[in-house]
């Protein structure tokens, strides 16, 4: 097995517009401004071109309520039909890539609607995008080379995340379905968090395969953290130490008010959550008996459901440890 | 074969070293800068390099201050430190870490050019500069490779017929002079000979051969007082041009446009003149520094055009089915592809697009005299295996390969040595003093103590006779 192999890099890009509008307020310790964001990004996306001719990108933006695919090597190879003139002093392939990419997201964000409150960000759609793409070009033919030695021609698929928009606790399980389709593929997903709180759900996601989740917080280095952290593919991450969060934030959204629970309760015959008893399972309509779910009700000690540990509620691992007491001098 | 696997896990990133990297680390400091000036050279010689050490200058890139090497060591797991060690000692080698003892940073003409190698911009022209549109159109991508091909296997299947004394097409004077100065070839220079290093050359991959010319070529530049950096950087911009353009001589210096003659002879640019004032490179030249397939597939006749058309662009496929009773079927109507074949096969029948033969103790022993390797047969067998052959694990038979390195095994049953004889002893106390002294010395070969005759090697000829001088003296005294 070649060592060096060739890698597929799929890159979601949150442009939501309210985010980055927060992002750029000089009120920030460090504003940034999705201009200086974009031109980090296309640096990072020619650096990982640089790095060996046969890579291939795909670049994909999840817009308020919609996501589109903004660039793609096996699309731009096929048709040519963009017309960027030669430049002698640039590498023809970066400046295709630096051009279509930039343009694209130009019109996307000119043609936004835009409305007083922003639809939520299409993150979801965007990642799924991202999944079919890669399964469509480099499952099937892995498939048909797999039993022989030239397996290793086909570029070994990741997908980085670069997030500014908060959890959409809606969004729980596509993207758990997600997760399971990118574990399925082995495709590694990697989070950069640039701006805003940690999300609970995109942590999970580089949790649960294998990739690598980063809150930034020295914003102005994005470059740096990128290339450090994020261009090296899974294959040499062996050998040097990526960044990896320590802890992870497991918990759930209920299936009912896809609100983020502590502790929930979970139908015993096909694991939906619940943030409060349900005579009725919604999902696989199986009916409880009265009996149990008045003693649950009771068993319940507050009505709103605070984070707090009870016997018989069942309950998905809260976030991490209890922490450590602080030791007292002696 | 456990220790191998060991051996192999721990270094698992660790990639051959690209041939031309030794032949750079032998230049001096002042020329490699010379050669970093061009945004265009960093980026190829960036991408030879072995995975780590291109992230290392990556993540060097854009820090404006040093960085102590402690702080990167700490970056590398504990598995991965004796491969940071080595990409950290070529980039020194290469002078692209300028004394890295304690602090990291690129050299600075290096990182200038190599910033501008990805965010463009610049007066280098080092990417080449475009041919006006004008009226002339550039030439169309199957021209090109069939261009290439045709040029490339003028030169292989002038290299493969010479064993056999057939006279085909001739490749240009510079082209024989390289083969026979690399060693390739031998002989008087109107009928040179294919050597054993030629044989060998013909069963590598075209990325290698291609290589392994362009390295002789560059060592006989510097032969020729012809600027070695100038050449090197002329490859590296083409390495980084646009397959199917069409390209100005206007920015190339005297010595590069002298240099264009050559590399026309070898295929990599086509002009439609010789004084034609653009050119464009093919796919042999922009492929130079990734592992894309080189060439089209070369199993379709190179006169034409539109197989090879219809070829570009795809992975060249295998042709060759090899059978456990060691029949081949070669699906191929190309001269050079069934020669190569000839070289280890014993040819039985040929169809319009099949040639059939077998492989046998014969003809793998005479691939062996001409001094190719059971190793060679074998992955050239692999590497041009019909796609129907990809779907057995393993791809070549067990019981071939098996054999083929038996027959191998066989040449070498017996062993010579040149050395001395020693016999006609008078008494069997002077013959065990000798031999037990020749064993000591480990210049022992063979005894006999029936015939009371030992064999050692050459060099400790001179050693023994002391020796028995000695014993004469301190005998006689």
């Amino acid at each position: 097995m070649n060592a060096d192999r060739a890698s597929h890099l799929s890159l979601i890009l949150d442009l939501s517009p309210a985010q980055w509008h927060l992002s750029s307020a000089p009120s920030n310790p460090s504003p940034l401004s999705l201009e200086t964001f974009l031109s980090h990004v296309l640096t990072f996306v020619n650096s990982h071109i640089a790095s060996k001719p046969e890579n291939t990108l795909a670049v994909f933006g999840a817009l308020p309520g919609k996501s589109v695919l903004i660039h793609s090597s096996e699309i731009a190879d096929a048709d040519g039909s963009v017309d960027i003139p030669g430049d002698p002093n640039s590498y023809r392939p970066f400046k295709l890539v630096d051009s279509v990419i930039a343009q694209n997201i130009e019109t996307e964000i000119g043609g936004l609607y835009l409305a007083d409150e922003e639809p939520p960000v299409a993150l979801v759609g965007a990642l799924t995008k991202a999944l079919c793409h890669i399964n469509r070009t480099y499952q099937t033919s892995a498939e048909r080379s797999s039993t022989t030695q030239n397996s290793d021609a086909v570029p070994e698929p990741r997908i980085l995340i670069l997030s500014v928009s908060p959890d959409l606790s809606a969004s729980y399980i596509p993207i758990m379905n997600s997760i399971f389709s990118a574990q399925k593929l082995k495709v590694t997903i990697d989070i950069c968090k640039v701006f805003g709180p940690d999300t609970v759900f995109l942590q999970q996601v580089s949790h649960l395969t294998g990739g690598s989740y980063i809150h930034l917080e020295q914003r102005d280095a994005l470059l740096q953290f990128l290339i450090m952290s994020f261009l090296s593919p899974p294959f040499m991450r062996e050998v040097l130490a990526v960044p990896k969060q320590d802890k992870v934030d497991f918990r759930a959204a209920c299936f009912c008010h896809k609100n983020i629970v502590d502790i929930a309760f979970v139908c015993s015959v096909c694991l939906s959550i619940f943030c409060s008893p349900v005579p009725v399972c919604t999902t696989c309509r199986t009916k409880f008996p009265i009996k149990s779910l008045q003693r649950l009700q009771s068993a319940r000690p507050f009505q709103t459901g605070g984070p707090s540990g009870i016997a018989n509620g069942v309950s998905t691992p809260a976030n991490g440890s209890p922490k450590p007491r602080p030791a007292t001098a002696s | 074969m456990a220790m191998q696997k060991g051996a192999s896990s721990s270094t698992s990133v660790k990639t051959a070293q690209h041939s031309l990297l030794p032949f750079l680390q032998t230049q001096s400091q002042q020329s490699l800068t010379r050669l970093y000036q061009r945004p265009s050279s960093c980026l190829s010689i960036f991408r030879l390099l072995d995975p780590l050490s291109r992230q290392l200058i990556l993540n060097l890139l854009w820090l404006e201050s040093p960085v102590p090497l402690s702080v990167m060591t700490a970056w590398v797991t504990t598995e991965g430190t004796r491969a940071f060690d080595d990409a950290v000692s070529i980039l020194t080698k290469l002078h692209i870490l300028p004394n890295p003892s304690v602090k990291l940073s690129l050299s600075p003409t290096f990182k200038a050019s190599m910033r501008q190698a990805i965010i463009g911009g610049g007066t280098t022209a080092s990417f080449g500069v475009p041919a006006d549109a004008e009226n002339k159109k550039p030439p169309s991508p199957a021209n090109l490779d069939a261009y290439a091909l045709e040029r490339w296997e003028t030169i292989l299947h002038y290299m493969v017929s010479s064993g056999r004394g057939q006279r085909p097409r001739e490749p240009s004077r510079g082209v024989i002079k390289l083969l026979t100065d690399s060693g390739l070839m031998s002989g008087s220079e109107a009928a040179p000979q294919i050597t054993s290093a030629g044989f060998q050359f013909l069963l590598q991959t075209p990325h290698e051969q291609l290589w392994q010319l362009l390295l002789r070529y560059l060592v006989m530049a510097e032969e020729r007082g012809i600027d070695l950096i100038e050449v090197l950087s002329f490859l590296f911009m083409l390495s980084t041009m646009e397959f199917g353009w069409d390209y100005s001589t206007s920015s190339l210096s005297p010595t590069q446009e002298v240099l264009m003659e050559d590399l026309r002879d070898y295929g990599l640019v086509w002009q439609r003149k010789a004084k034609s004032k653009r050119f464009s490179p093919t796919r042999l030249a922009t492929t130079l520094t990734s592992s894309l397939p080189s060439l089209p597939t070369s199993s379709s006749s190179s006169t034409n055009t539109a197989a090879v058309a219809s070829g570009t662009g795809a992975t060249s496929e295998g042709f060759i089915i090899l059978e456990t009773n060691y029949r081949v079927y070669a699906y191929t109507n190309n001269p050079l592809q069934t020669a190569v074949l000839h070289l280890f096969v014993n040819m039985k029948s040929r169809f319009p697009n099949l040639v059939i033969g077998m492989i046998t103790r014969d003809s793998v022993r005479r691939a062996l005299a001409n001094g190719i390797t059971a190793d060679q047969i074998i992955s050239y067998l692999a590497a041009y295996a019909h796609p129907q052959m990809r779907k057995f694990n393993p791809l070549i038979p067990v019981t071939v390969q098996d054999q083929i390195r038996l027959w191998e095994l066989e040449r070498e049953r017996v062993k010579s040595d040149s050395g001395y004889l020693y016999q006609d002893f008078q008494s069997l106390g002077d013959y065990t003093t000798l031999v037990d002294y020749a064993r000591q010395m480990g210049i022992l070969l063979w005894e006999s103590p029936a015939k009371r005759c030992f064999f050692i090697r050459e060099d400790g000829h001179n050693v023994m006779k002391q020796f028995i001088e000695r014993r004469k003296v301190s005998g006689g005294g």
